[in-house]
């Protein structure tokens, strides 16, 4: 494992990227109503496509981005492309580790219609709503709030259950 | 000085929301290729969910002096939790202020509760889908089909929300009549 920075860099390096790229995103964000959520929903509803356009300009690019580093910098991308050299339905590590791969499947289509559906409900996906919480919308603080609960919910008792469910 | 012409082509940029899509993917491999030694996972650049996951418990992890709460190994690691959620914060904060668009909107305590509820449960959910949607996006361009289907079945979670939302807003308009 190999990135640019050695790793005693990166370990500091960590909030520092993170923190600049947090705040160009969040302002460019403010600016254009950028959502994903939302642009499927103005796709199904009003047949606009601008946010949509959005959201998938991000899958283009990050594709083309991996591609282009990952020949430049082999060190820091040494599994792409993915489905190629860790098999087919294989996903990334993030949701809860040790897991079949149908056990994820199954995870990410009950994770993805919960969150399209509730995302459409409340009117944006986590990025819209931590956006509009900060341009002053108190009910999207709340949300933001609610976040953070349930981030620490979900690893004290969802994780627990998802993995007895699917581990056993 | 710029001209004026130059001007408001850069603010319509700014505005348009396939550059920022551009943008993200690109900083995503920006930031993975800096960051990777920190330890991984990949596709890990921006993710609303899993960082604001990694600040909080990395939070609680360090007030408490050991790892109570799952964080991913990057955070783990890190000699700071990660901050990209602080960052778009005040980044949207001062967006709004600079551009005079900053307004405080109150509603009722009700609307507080659900939307507090929304979201954690949108959290639960966007962990188990294993990221929020621009994570997923990242890990589908990182070749990882699974995020495929998850995008595809969010796609469906937004289409059948959109139903919902056609016949509550049809029921509104047979009772206004």
């Amino acid at each position: 494992m190999a990135g640019l920075l050695s790793a005693e860099a990166a370990y500091i390096a960590v909030p520092i990227v993170t923190l600049i790229l947090g705040l160009i995103i969040g302002y460019l964000a403010q600016q254009s109503g950028f959502c994903s959520i939302g642009g499927m929903r103005d796709l199904f509803l009003f047949k606009h496509t601008r946010l949509f356009f959005g959201y998938l300009a991000l899958i283009l690019s990050s594709f083309v981005s991996y591609l282009i580093f990952s020949f430049i910098w082999t060190g820091a991308f040494p599994n792409f492309f993915w489905a190629i050299k860790k098999g087919f339905l294989t996903p990334i590590p993030g949701a809860p580790g040790g897991l079949s791969n149908w056990a994820y499947a199954i995870l990410a289509i009950i994770g993805g219609f919960g969150l399209g559906l509730l995302g459409v409900l409340l009117g944006g996906c986590p990025l819209r709503q931590t956006v509009m919480g900060f341009e002053g919308n108190i009910k999207s603080i709340f949300f933001v709030v609610g976040m953070m609960v349930g981030a620490v919910i979900f690893h004290l008792v969802v994780a627990g259950w998802v993995i007895s469910l699917f581990g056993g | 000085m710029m001209s004026k012409e130059s001007t408001s082509k850069i603010k319509k940029l700014i505005r348009n929301p396939i550059f920022l899509g551009t943008l993200i993917g690109f900083f995503a491999a920006v930031s993975q290729a800096l960051l990777f030694s920190a330890g991984g996972p990949e596709a890990y650049g921006f993710c609303v969910a899993c960082h604001i996951r990694d600040l909080i418990n990395d939070c609680i992890n360090l007030i408490t002096g050991k790892t109570v709460l799952a964080v991913a190994p990057i955070s783990k690691n890190a000699v700071f939790p990660i901050l990209t959620i602080l960052g778009v914060m005040i980044g949207a904060f001062i967006s709004a202020k600079l551009n005079k668009e900053f307004k405080i909107k109150t509603s009722s305590i009700k609307m507080y509760l659900i939307y507090f509820l929304g979201g954690v449960l949108v959290l639960i959910v966007a962990l188990l889908l294993g990221g929020c949607p621009y994570r997923t996006a990242l890990r589908f361009g990182n070749g990882d089909m699974i995020a495929f289907i998850g995008i595809l079945s969010m796609a469906l979670g937004v289409f059948v929300g959109v139903k919902i939302i056609l016949k509550r807003m049809e029921k509104q308009m047979g009772e206004d009549k």
